[in-house]
């Protein structure tokens, strides 16, 4: 028995059985997680060594140089990079995207065991840092203060950061722009001298002081007493009546040097939100937690925290990741409603009956949520993938369904009894049903098998399309014959609202098949002029693909921007503080559209996590700004992010600014750059390149900034000290150097405790003491003997040029101009004018360059779905083949392929978008979808010619009669890809060229594969005939030449 | 006894049992599948790629005095849906055991 007259014969099962798969489907979609892409593993580590006191080019060639070397045998690497700069060597490995990070990691730690030996002695072990998704900020939160400002810290890390730590998922919590408590011990250096004392022995007494000794047990009478002694202080002005020593009879005490300051630390980042200084807290998630579910959790918890702060401090919400990922999911499911609707539509316009549309369209959510099962048991998300895959399927699963339905139909009206009708029917439409769901497959199961980044994004689109398209069989199979048997009836009758509305549809459709067989039977008729006008169509439509550009992956528009500037190195946190207000006041009067704007400036604390990987400095300034959502502005992401470009221009103080559209998040849908990376050796060669290269870029109009990667020559104070004097002095380079540190930089003494936390005490020059060179060279410096000496009596302070970063890439010095595509350009353009400037440039020979970033990726992935669409085109010509059992018909049938090119190619170049891998996706996709149309055409002819028509008969006959199942399912497929190709919604950029050019391109081939495919199949079909006549010709010849010859002889 | 042929439509198997029920007809061969095409009018039943259709047969062994009856109501049943295709013969039983 098969599965269909099963099914028919068992409603009940059948039916219980589509249920049970929609409720583990509802089941599993209550428990999947959302996010924005599907995960992607990180793909890079890091391996950083120490080496204190080298410069950079020592670092270079004895650390990075060689580790390099070594790490180069580590399997799927792509790129590895390395930043030598002063006392520091960063590797950076970047491996192919699927490559096992775990196994990497081990091979990399089995590498450096083997490299640690050349390192020099004094360079400390290599360290290996992975760098993944964690380290990207999920939510900035801001803190306002009045009252409370100086205990800030404090409140949010006790009430603040650690209830949030502890929420599931959320990795690490900093807080910014809130100096932490401090207790400075600020010395005057005069008085040091008199008294004859050091920072190092006011250093001692703290922390000699400053401690609590347990002193054992002591028996008295019966009891057992333990003996303390609390030397702790319990105030930070007790330090003030510290006995120092006695000169001349006269006791020292800490407040004749010093004055105690219970502060804050000097040097600490400042935020200011909105315009008004506050704090900024930075929570990062866990590797593989889900960013949605964090947002959602810590902002269930924001209110009962906030009820916990004093009544000045107030938080809120700079940047939330999970409002782009639930905006962007949102407007997706919005799209797949419409969509549905749409498809709905248009199944009952050409059926005209409401319970024939009801049963083709329940197979639409029965194969939609049967998705969301396997999505569960996978451990994937909702994302843009998923959803879109979904939203593809759509058009497509009722194809099946509708096959089945309508012959099941034809059976009825001929006189079945629904019940034999529906079983007869489904078999005899079984075979091509199957055969056009393998087509389609052919084409999405190869997806799941692409490497790279686009394996990364389309295995989920191969699965759930293929997965989409096997349930949806299925359920032509067994749910539409087993509904139709239920619900169809014989109905000749038709009721007047059902006149009123279909008999100018049926007119209309019978006026199209009119004309479409009439057009036919001229063609096939006229096959030269057909087949050359489709030919002249194809040149002519093909001299447009030089006016399409490319890209890799459209910016989206997240409503983030980042903006970071950098002021000479060296100026002061105050003047950097004034321009940051400047600019913030600026940008908030100019950009009605901004949200939120958060800045922050100065060097960051060494325990806070998220701005260690960010730099910082007192002359760095990073703003994160978010702006209202997509729908509520009319100026683009972009357009807002060039008029800063042009606004921060106009400021001749800043030396360098970036401006990064999509915030620092990293990974697709941020703004595409060129790489031009200018390998040399020699430091001033590469920089004159680069200089001059990013002046011409700059000239270009698709370019919208340009950076340079190698940063400049950075002044610094050094303090040059003469051996011989030191050694005459009984001192060293070590100690005079730490003498030196402990002044200007201060020594730690010990930690002064307060309600179980802990400061830091801190011993140095009050600050009056040291802002001039005077001051550094008055400093004085004590030997073991107890004479002091001045440094400007051991060395010279002298004024040098730092050399900057030493950066390399895949073993070869590097200087990497990135430009940044302009909004209304693409990354094609750009590339263009970056080849044609490097191709005119003068170089030496020792100099190569190469255009890698973005561009490198794109050519990559492009050449991957290039190997893939071959490989899909022969494994659609196989399903063909095996289905015809011919090799020439599944040729005819290809003949569709390159007017699908034709469409995409016009669509693209009408609607000037550039061709990214989304729409390369949907290329690829059409390869299935066009075919299908073709296998409908030429199944039916090749019935008609079996029963006894001729060719030309055939053709015409065949193409009248499908010619309505066609325009169906290619509408049903072309109009659910609308609501994709014109999205507007928060993330649409990224599925828009996919659904433009599925759109465009099946419509087109329909088009004209309606007319070439019946003309070409005819030449096919009447040379065959003509060769097999000749056959039979030659044959009979011979058998009457035989025969003659048996008569002569 | 007679021997009565039925060749029909697939899809007309069920009618003609319930028929053949309702007469007393109780004993009958039947053939699922079987292949073949009208003398004059239908489509050939083939079961093939051209003509998908295909056709069952029921050949029943009854009374005499039942099969004008029983022929008659095959008559209408074709004459209801003729497209199907439906045909009923009829011979002589010689002997049985």
């Amino acid at each position: 028995m098969s599965i269909y007259s099963a099914a028919v014969k068992k409603p009940v099962t059948t039916a219980l059985i589509f249920v049970a798969v929609v409720i583990i489907g509802i089941f599993s979609l209550t428990r999947l997680a959302v996010d924005l892409l599907p995960e992607i593993e990180s793909n890079v580590i890091l391996v950083m060594t120490a080496y204190p006191g080298a410069s950079s080019s020592d670092i270079e060639t004895n650390v990075s140089r060689p580790l390099e070397n070594s790490l180069n045998s580590v399997s799927d690497l792509k790129n590895i990079t390395s930043m030598s700069r002063e006392n520091m060597s960063i590797v950076m490995m970047e491996f192919e995207y699927g490559a096992d990070i775990d196994v990497a990691t081990n091979d990399v730690r089995d590498n450096l065991e083997m490299v640690k030996s050349m390192l020099p002695d004094d360079a400390e072990s290599p360290v290996i840092f992975k760098f993944g998704t964690e380290n990207i900020p999920i939510l900035l939160l801001s803190v306002t203060a009045e009252e409370s400002t100086n205990a800030l810290y404090k409140i949010l890390d006790d009430q603040v950061a650690n209830p949030l730590a502890r929420i599931s998922g959320v990795g690490a919590v900093s807080i910014s722009g809130t100096p932490v408590r401090e207790v400075q011990v600020y010395c005057d250096p005069y008085k040091l001298e008199a008294y004859g004392m050091t920072i190092e022995a006011i250093s001692s007494i703290i922390s000699q002081e400053n401690r609590n000794t347990p002193a054992g047990s002591i028996d008295i009478g019966s009891n057992t007493y333990s003996l303390r002694v609390q030397g702790e202080f319990t105030d930070s002005k007790q330090l003030l009546d510290l006995v120092l020593g006695s000169q001349n009879g006269k006791t020292i005490y800490l407040r004749d040097i010093a004055r105690i300051d219970d502060t804050v630390a000097e040097r600490a980042q400042e935020v200011y939100n909105n315009g008004t200084r506050g704090g900024m807290i930075v929570i990062q998630k866990q590797s593989g937690a889900n960013s949605v579910n964090i947002a959602k959790s810590v902002h269930a918890k924001l209110p009962e925290i906030q009820a916990g702060l004093p009544s000045d401090v107030k938080l809120g919400v700079i940047v939330d990741t999970s409002t782009n990922i639930t905006n962007t999911i949102n407007s997706l499911i919005e799209t797949i409603i419409i969509t549905f609707l749409i498809v709905m539509l248009v199944v009952f316009v050409f059926l005209g009956r409401w319970r024939a549309t009801f049963i083709i369209v329940l197979t639409i959510p029965i194969s939609l949520i049967a998705a969301f099962a396997y999505l569960y048991a996978s451990g994937n998300t909702l994302n843009i993938i998923s959803l879109s895959s979904l939203s593809i399927a759509i058009g497509m699963v009722v194809d099946d369904a509708i096959v089945v339905l309508e012959n099941i139909t034809t059976h009825i009206e001929r006189g079945s009894n629904p019940k034999q009708a529906a079983v007869h029917a489904t078999n005899e439409v079984s075979l091509s049903v199957i055969a056009s769901t393998l087509t389609m497959l052919a084409v999405f199961l190869p997806l799941t098998m692409t490497s790279g980044i686009a394996g990364i994004l389309f295995k989920q689109l191969g699965w759930i399309v293929s997965i989409i398209m096997i349930v949806s069989t299925l359920a032509a199979l067994t749910l539409t014959p087993m509904l139709s048997s239920q619900m169809l009836r014989l109905n000749l009758k038709k009721g007047k609202l059902y006149m009123l509305f279909f008999t100018p549809i049926e007119k209309a459709l019978d006026a199209l098949d009119h004309f479409y067989s009439k057009f036919l039977h001229w063609s096939v008729r006229h096959r030269k002029t057909v087949i050359f006008g489709a030919f002249m169509i194809f040149a002519a439509v093909m001299l447009l693909v030089p006016t399409i550009k490319t890209e890799f992956f459209p910016t989206q528009d997240n409503a983030r921007i980042g903006v970071t500037i950098e002021l000479p190195v060296g100026t002061r946190q105050e003047i950097t503080r004034d321009l940051a207000v400047q600019i913030n006041s600026e940008f908030t009067e100019k950009y009605p559209e901004i949200d939120v704007i958060n800045f922050s400036e100065g060097q960051a604390d060494s325990d806070n996590t998220f701005a260690q990987l960010s730099s910082s400095g007192t002359n760095i300034i990073s703003f994160n700004i978010s702006l209202s959502s997509v729908e509520e502005r009319e100026r683009g992401l972009l357009e807002i992010c060039e008029l800063m470009r042009k606004d921060l221009d106009q400021y001749s103080e800043i030396k360098k600014f970036q401006v990064q559209a999509g915030g620092s998040t990293g990974g697709m849908g941020g703004e595409t750059s060129v790489d031009i990376e200018i390998y040399g050796y020699d430091f001033e060669a590469t920089d004159a390149m680069a200089q001059n290269i990013a002046a011409k870029m700059r000239n270009y109009k698709v370019v919208s900034q340009v950076d340079i990667s190698r940063e400049d020559y950075i002044p610094e104070y050094q303090v040059d000290f003469d051996r011989e004097k030191l050694a005459i002095n009984g001192l060293n380079v070590t100690t005079a150097s730490m003498y030196l540190r402990n002044r200007i930089n201060g020594s730690t003494a010990s930690q002064y405790r307060e309600e179980g936390d802990e400061y830091d005490i801190r011993v140095r020059y009050a600050p009056e003491f040291r802002q001039s060179l005077e001051d550094i060279e008055n400093i004085i410096l004590y030997n073991a003997m107890g004479n002091g000496v001045r440094i400007r009596d051991l060395g010279v302070v002298v004024e040098r040029m730092n050399p900057p970063t030493i950066e390399r890439k895949n073993r070869e010095r590097v200087i990497t101009v990135s430009a940044i595509v302009a909004a209304d350009a693409a990354l094609s353009d750009v590339v263009a004018a970056a080849n044609s400037e490097m191709r005119a440039m003068q170089m030496p020979s020792d100099i190569t360059w190469q255009i890698g970033g973005t561009y490198e990726t794109q050519q990559e992935t492009f050449a991957d779905l290039a190997g893939l669409s071959v490989l899909i085109i022969i494994l659609v010509f196989i399903v063909m083949a095996a289905q015809f059992e011919s090799l020439v018909d599944p040729f005819v049938i290809m003949f569709s392929i390159p007017f699908a090119a034709v469409g995409v190619v016009l669509g693209l170049s009408i609607t000037q978008t550039p061709l990214g891998v989304m729409a390369l996706i949907g290329a690829i996709m059409l390869l299935g979808i066009v075919v299908k149309n073709g296998i409908v055409l030429i199944d039916y002819t090749i019935l008609c010619r079996e029963r006894g028509m001729s060719v030309l008969t055939a053709v015409v006959t065949a193409g009248k009669s499908r010619l309505r199942p066609v325009l169906m399912t290619t509408l049903t497929t072309v109009l659910g890809m609308l609501p994709l190709a014109l999205g507007t919604g928060e993330g649409s950029e990224m599925w828009r060229s996919m659904g433009m050019t599925v759109a465009w391109g099946l419509a087109v081939s329909t088009m004209i594969t309606l007319v070439i495919v019946p003309v070409v199949y005819s030449v096919f079909a009447a040379n065959g005939i003509k060769r097999r006549r000749r056959a039979i010709r030659k044959s009979v010849m011979r058998k009457q030449q035989t025969r003659l010859e048996m008569v002569n002889n | 006894m007679k021997a009565v042929f039925i060749s029909f439509n697939q899809a007309y198997q069920y009618a003609i049992v319930q028929i053949m029920d309702r007469n007393n007809l109780r004993g009958y061969t039947y053939w699922e599948t079987v292949q073949g095409r009208g003398t004059k009018t239908g489509e050939p039943h083939y079961g093939s790629h051209a003509w998908p259709t295909l056709n069952g047969a029921i050949l029943t062994m009854i009374d005499a005095e039942k099969v004008d009856n029983f022929l008659n109501l095959l008559h209408e049943l074709d004459k209801k849906t003729e497209a199907l295709g439906l045909r009923a013969f009829v011979w002589n039983v010689e002997k049985s055991i």
